[in-house]
């Protein structure tokens, strides 16, 4: 009977491993097929400028820099957002209230971002266009705040997870000195948070970045760095757009599908960066044991 | 200023951000019912060659049940070895960690892999089982999370009463555990059915056409799916906004309901088991 | 004129009626002990001096808690003034995850009582009071979590000193410690109740005998008896308080 053990625990842990071998070959393949494309320009496939398919020259500093600026432009709102609002909840909101707007946040996370985007053509977009006076409403603006609230329920979900896992221990104590809730709140309670949010703010991040239909739909979809580089109602390509756009046209083994696989590569080493940061931030902490000076 | 005043302040400084998110989902109802008009029984069992939606539906039903059929297994299997076998050690760090960052892929990166991955090494082309394999790596990670929790919250008392009469330790574990888990594992392979169904990038390569005559007959055809053909209907084919609100409410209103089952299938069972917290 | 005054006070949890018709007069500047089995309501009745009961949803009080004559339940009264004058430590120490600094700091922080200089002297004078001075005085820095368990509970009782309070509560305090951490707390409480009024509530009969002045003994949410600790224990008036001294049950 125990010769039976071994093979099931095998298949277990083959199971288990499923996902580094994935990833593994995710890394292989898409290396595999943006190697072209990566040798040809080198460094200057990161940091050139242009990116023009007609002449086949492919610089994807403006898609970087796209990328980059839509998704911090969506934290800066969906963070304050996201956080007071997790706050309010776990903290201020009675008992009977909060399973009740738990659910309607989660289901607002469940919503594809198709339709998001569909929201921010026809609606958010004219209207962006209407209040600045543009031409066209596809801007990094746009882009933003359409992500925003696309993560605004991801950011309650996990904020308020940290939150309520802080021992009502502490609490009881501040609470028994006299604080008030928000005195609590700010001495006692985020200080214990603080590296929980951290890492939620960075898987935050990284989950912005990679986001695709959404912003395709409202970004504008052009490949120049905006002039001035803060200028939020200016067009803007994020790297997944750019993917997401020019594949169905590239030839299989071409240039183009070469580079398109070299953008895939550098979301995919970005991304990975910021999730193994984010757990080591959270181990860390787990490991000091939430004893700080 | 007294303490009182202060904590007044604090409590609507903080009920703003909860408003305006409040407010923000019922814009997003509101927008999305006024594509009510549009839909009806005949729409959603006409064929796309008619102008109805019918094989898009069909086709993100086929695909999400096949996903939800190859990452089921293997992440239940996978999060049983986490839990129960496992021992804390490097090895198993480093599965942890790759757990969480297959979740962090972008879906677009996963789709191109899927792509060149499924569709072109494994040979199977735009099709059904490349959508499959492509949307399981996506739902894995949240199957194999909802799972271990589920199996955290089983009290080993089960197992090892099933320990002491003489089985094995698998026998143990799937005669007691996982049954006990099961509710758990339910909701967490509806979440990921719920989190897959609106996914566009992903199949945008690996398994969707615009159009094809009639529901695919073997899974190494292609397939329409409600997102994708949304999504081609807006950005390239500047659609008239009647049916692309019917096509959206109808994907809005498959993925609610995943998400609404898998809620209170989670509230029910919590209730129903007393060894719960 | 009692310290605090408890006047048929009646708290209910959701559908429990934990604590009926207590009525209770506490002398000040003396150690008083609350006993009684599990579930006697014992920790309900100090929690109802400071209101921290309201932190737990679905409570609900009727009666009067006196605080040098006035009502703690009024209207007016400001809750946090009200549980800065009365401190309370707890079974399980819980000392914040800061300095050992910091957690003294942190009341008189909070309610503005002092800044800079001022604020270290405090901290020194609660550490002494709470007997933990000496063996913190070179790490003030270091996370509360390097003391050992019995220093954790003196760094909040320092804690709760640092705010002048003037009724202390203390909650089975030493039933998570060792025994000779539980002694020096014991002769810390016994010292405390020259400046302050102290409420301890023990589950331990010889603790109770030890170091209290005055005895109450609890059951089923109702008070049985109540006097001198020599007379309870010697002496003890009801039948049922007898039994539990005897250890008949409880």
């Amino acid at each position: 009977m125990r010769i039976k053990e071994q093979p099931i625990e095998a298949v277990l842990f083959l199971c288990a491993s499923f996902s580094i071998i994935i990833l593994l070959l995710m890394l292989l393949f898409v290396a595999r097929e943006g190697a072209l494309a990566l040798s040809k320009f080198g460094a200057n496939f990161i940091i050139g400028q242009i990116w023009d398919t007609n002449a086949n020259l492919y610089g994807a500093f403006p898609l970087i820099y796209s990328s980059l600026m839509v998704a911090l432009g969506a934290l800066t709102i969906a963070i304050p957002l996201g956080l007071g609002t997790s706050i309010f909840i776990a903290e201020i909101l009675p008992f009977s209230l909060r399973d009740p707007i738990k659910a309607i946040i989660e289901l607002l996370a469940s919503i594809p971002s198709v339709i998001y985007g569909f929201i921010g053509i026809i609606f958010l977009a004219p209207l962006i266009a209407s209040v600045f006076g543009l031409f066209s409403g596809a801007t990094a603006l746009t882009a933003s705040i359409v992500l925003a609230i696309m993560s605004v329920p991801t950011i309650v979900g996990v904020s308020g997870e940290i939150i309520s896992a802080v021992p009502k221990d502490y609490k009881e104590a501040s609470f028994a000195l006299g604080a008030t809730k928000w005195q609590t709140i700010r001495n006692v309670v985020l200080p214990i948070s603080k590296s929980g949010m951290l890492a939620g703010v960075m898987l935050g991040f990284g989950r912005a970045v990679g986001e695709t239909v959404a912003v395709l739909m409202v970004a504008g979809n052009v490949a120049r760095i905006p002039m001035p580089f803060y200028n939020v109602l200016a067009p803007v390509y994020p790297i997944t757009s750019v993917i997401a756009m020019q594949m169905g046209e590239a030839a299989v083994g071409s240039l183009e599908y070469s580079a398109l696989f070299g953008l895939g590569l550098i979301l995919f080493i970005f991304t990975f960066i910021v999730n193994t940061l984010a757990d080591v931030v959270v181990r860390r902490e787990r490991k000091t044991g939430g004893a700080k000076k | 200023m007294t303490t009182k005043t202060k904590e007044t302040i604090f409590f609507v400084a903080l009920g703003v951000p909860t408003v305006i998110c409040l407010l923000a989902f019922f814009w997003v109802l509101y927008l999305l019912s006024s594509g009510i008009g549009t839909l009806n029984w005949t729409l959603l069992t006409t064929s796309a060659l008619k102008g109805g939606i019918f094989e898009m539906i069909v086709g993100t039903i086929y695909l999400l049940l096949g996903a939800a059929g190859v990452a089921g297994p293997i992440g239940v299997l996978a999060a049983v070895y986490l839990v129960e076998y496992a021992p804390s050690g490097r090895i198993t760090r480093i599965i942890d960690q790759a757990i969480n960052n297959l979740a962090g892929v972008p879906s677009i990166v996963i789709g191109l892999f899927g792509y060149t991955f499924f569709s072109r090494q494994l040979g199977l082309g735009v099709s059904l089982a490349a959508g499959w394999l492509t949307l399981s790596l996506m739902m894995l990670p949240i199957v194999i999370r909802g799972t271990e929790e589920a199996l955290k919250m089983v009290p080993p008392s089960f197992k090892e009463a099933a320990l002491a009469l003489g089985t094995t330790k698998w026998r143990a574990i799937s005669a007691t555990s996982i049954p006990a888990a099961a509710p758990g594992i339910v909701t967490s392979v509806i979440l990921g059915i719920a989190r897959v169904a609106g996914e566009t990038a992903a199949i945008l390569f690996t398994s969707c056409v615009l159009i094809t005559r009639g529901l695919p007959k073997s899974p190494f055809e292609p397939v329409m799916a409600l997102a994708y053909n949304l999504f081609v209907q807006i950005v390239a084919l500047g659609e008239p906004a009647q049916r692309v609100f019917g096509t959206a409410l109808v994907l809005f209103l498959i993925v609610a309901s995943f998400a609404i089952v898998a809620i209170i299938l989670r509230t029910y069972y919590r209730r129903r088991q007393p060894w719960l917290r | 004129m009692a310290k605090v005054d408890i006047k048929e006070l009646n708290v209910w949890f959701k559908e429990n009626h934990v604590l009926k018709d207590v009525s209770l007069a506490i002398k000040e500047h003396a150690v008083t002990a609350v006993m009684g089995p599990s579930g006697c309501g014992k920790t309900t009745l100090i929690r109802a001096i400071n209101r921290m009961n309201e932190i737990i949803g679905g409570s609900r009080t009727s009666g009067a808690v006196y605080l040098d004559g006035k009502n703690v339940y009024d209207e007016d009264t400001n809750v946090y003034e009200l549980r800065r004058k009365v401190g309370m430590v707890f079974q399980k120490p819980n000392p914040f995850p800061k300095s050992i600094f910091e957690n003294v700091a942190f009341g008189p922080k909070i309610h503005k009582i002092a800044n800079g200089k001022k604020l270290d002297e405090i901290v020194e004078e609660s550490l002494r009071g709470g007997a933990l001075w000496d063996e913190v005085k070179d790490r003030l820095n270091d996370s509360a979590f390097s003391l050992s368990g019995g220093q954790q509970q003196r760094l909040c009782i320092a804690r709760a000193l640092a705010v002048e309070p003037e009724v202390i509560l203390m909650d089975e305090p030493c039933s998570a410690l060792d025994p000779a951490a539980t002694a020096k707390i014991e002769a810390l409480i016994r010292e405390l109740s020259e400046k302050y009024t102290v409420i301890i509530v023990t589950h331990n009969l010889q603790q109770a005998a030890r170091v209290s002045d005055f005895t109450a003994f609890m059951y089923m949410g109702k008070l049985v008896e109540y006097g001198d600790t020599t007379s309870v224990f010697e002496n003890p008036k009801s039948e049922l308080t007898e039994k539990y001294i005897t250890g008949k049950f409880g």
